[in-house]
């Protein structure tokens, strides 16, 4: 067991090697707050030295929110120079936003009213309109578009957006037309334009859903496609014809 | 297949009879049959008819015997074997040692799953390094580390997850992991929860497993496992990736605390319910 440090002591003695010997008392601030070279003492032997990144902070001082951010950016254990591409890097793709720190919701946990208002404000702050006002596109692009999940894939096999175009992801969450079979996680847009009309509101209230969903639906798990800007305004509006036109096998 | 019979000496019949959970294990297909029981056939648990039927006939477990032979053999600079490594249960006790990791190791000062406490041994007892293959290929059924692991995993088949808490790291690993389960960001803005929180959810044809369903939960966190749209045998370190990858996260270091955290909280989340390792899965 290493010696119990907070991390901004510890950062002057990340070289030493803290073992055995010192299992601190959690009592009093200031003993935790010398550097750990105190703790000299008997050394646990071990068949290898301690890896250093265990040695540096010790995990269970801090919160389990402060250890998380420890883990995800200081750690090396993501790939924080991973290039995106949007000619970011992972960082950027890792440092939450407002709405997603407000969404960040763990089990049990509930949305209040401040930040339900805040959420929202933000969303639909955030939309911008095409010039000439919301029109519908081709429902055969938006039809693949729809369909196709590739794009801004990092990780280990990442997506070359000169080979494919980003998708919306739409399929993955809803049943869209009934040729194929889309998930669940959404409501069903089967029949979407057939049910609801192609009115102004309905067309608007649709583009802010793609746009951004939040400024309706505070915290839902369906992405902001414009405001992220993995969809284009003209891209919306195919998605759009997709939902819409009559001629679209969504409303067939 | 002689090895399968050979690594679980308690006869199917014991869970017909529905002993739960018998500490001695049990075939991972009886004890999937138990949760089939007991969930009145989840969606999610019976997704796929083939690879129920499949089961007995794992491609998985002739990964496992090749692992056998492999933790038996005399090998690297060191030319030992991995008999002496000892997985939180003592040196060599491979029987339930599986459901209890990710677990805090005092000789590293570290909270380890398989996979790193592997490698540590491979280092320390065979004198293997990093940039060795044995070490380096971390993925496919045809690499040390997975064979290796997929034959450990197995030896805990039918037993509960049990992953110690009494460690304050081990507590502090599987908080953090549970704060990151539920962490919003990137393109997408995806957390874990925005897909495994919901009882019988489809992202298009698959049922997703739920963290609030542990007799679900113990299937999805199950491996080594053989997956049958890749055709090779995948680890927990491989299905962490392949989320994030879903998810337009950054890559994720194998073996890095990020991802033992995350392994340590949903390891929690399926305590008590059994381990069906090997398992196939889509
Ligand atoms: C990760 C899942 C997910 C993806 C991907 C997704 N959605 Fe959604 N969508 C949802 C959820 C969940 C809701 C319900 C809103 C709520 O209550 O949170 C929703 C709601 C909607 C609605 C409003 C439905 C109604 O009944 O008023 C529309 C329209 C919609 N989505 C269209 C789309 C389109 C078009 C795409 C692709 C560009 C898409 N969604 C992608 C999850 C998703
Ligand atoms: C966009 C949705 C999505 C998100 C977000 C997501 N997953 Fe998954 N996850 C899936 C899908 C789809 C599968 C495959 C299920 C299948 O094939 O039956 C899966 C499978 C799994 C499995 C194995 C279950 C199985 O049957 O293969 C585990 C464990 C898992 N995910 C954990 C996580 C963790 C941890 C995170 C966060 C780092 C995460 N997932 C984020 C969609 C998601």
């Amino acid at each position: 067991m290493f010696k119990k440090s907070p991390i901004a002591a510890l950062a002057a003695a990340s070289l030493l090697l803290i073992a055995g010997g010192c299992s601190a008392t959690n009592a009093g601030k200031s003993e935790a707050a010398k550097p750990a070279a105190v703790a000299a003492a008997p050394v646990v032997a071990a068949p290898v030295a301690a890896p250093a990144a265990a040695a540096k902070v010790d995990y269970t001082k801090m919160s389990a929110k402060d250890l998380a951010e420890y883990l995800i950016f200081e750690a090396e254990g993501y790939d924080l120079k991973q290039a995106t591409q949007e000619g970011t890097n992972g960082r950027a793709r890792l440092v939450q936003d407002e709405i997603q720190k407000a969404c960040s919701l763990m089990k049990g946990q509930e949305l209040d009213d401040k930040s339900r208002e805040k959420v929202m404000a933000l969303a639909t702050a955030s939309i911008k309109y095409p010039e000439g006002g919301i029109k519908l596109g081709d429902w055969k692009k938006g039809r693949e578009l729809a369909w196709s999940g590739y794009g801004y894939r990092t990780a280990h096999n990442p997506d070359d957006h000169e080979k494919g175009t980003p998708g919306g992801n739409c399929y993955n969450c809803h049943q869209i037309a009934t040729d194929r079979t889309g998930g669940d996680i959404g409501p069903s847009l089967t029949g979407y334009g057939k049910n609801r009309g192609a009115g102004e509101d309905m067309l608007k209230y649709t583009y802010d859903v793609i746009y951004n969903p939040h400024a309706y639906f505070a915290c839902t798990n369906m992405p902001r496609m414009g405001a992220s800007g993995v969809l284009s305004q003209k891209q919306i509006a195919d998605v759009m014809a997709y939902l819409f036109d009559p001629e679209s096998p969504v409303n067939k | 297949m002689s090895f399968r019979k050979s690594l679980l000496a308690l006869p199917a019949a014991l869970a017909v009879a529905g002993v739960a959970y018998a500490s001695s294990g049990m075939l991972p297909e009886d004890a999937l049959d138990l949760q089939i029981k007991k969930t009145n056939s989840s969606s999610y648990l019976i997704q796929s008819p083939q690879n129920l039927m499949m089961m007995p006939d794992n491609p998985a477990w002739l990964v496992a015997e090749a692992g056998e032979v492999l933790f038996k053999q005399a090998r690297g600079p060191k030319n030992a074997s991995l008999e002496q490594c000892d997985f939180g249960k003592g040196p060599g006790v491979l029987e339930g040692a599986h459901a209890e990791l990710p677990r805090y190791f005092a000789d590293t000062g570290k909270v380890m799953d398989l996979d790193t406490r592997l490698v540590y041994c491979m280092k320390t007892l065979q004198g293997f390094t990093n940039d060795d293959p044995a070490i380096k290929q971390k993925h496919g059924s045809k690499s040390d580390m997975m064979k290796l692991q997929t034959y450990i995993g197995s030896k805990s088949s039918g037993m509960p997850w049990n992953p110690p808490m009494n460690h304050p790291l081990e507590k502090a690993m599987r908080d953090a992991g549970e704060v990151m389960f539920y962490r919003r960001s990137a393109t997408m803005d995806f957390s874990c929860a925005t897909c495994h929180t919901q009882t019988g959810k489809r992202i298009r044809a698959s049922v997703l497993p739920s963290v609030y369903d542990p007799a679900d939960w113990t299937k999805a966190i199950s491996w080594p496992s053989h997956r049958t749209s890749h055709e090779e045998v995948r680890s927990s370190q491989h299905r962490v990736l392949e989320c994030l990858w879903q998810m337009r996260y950054p890559n994720i270091k194998n073996g890095s605390d990020a991802s033992i955290a995350m392994i340590s909280f949903w390891t929690d989340a399926g305590r008590g319910e059994p381990v069906i390792v090997p398992d196939l899965k889509r």
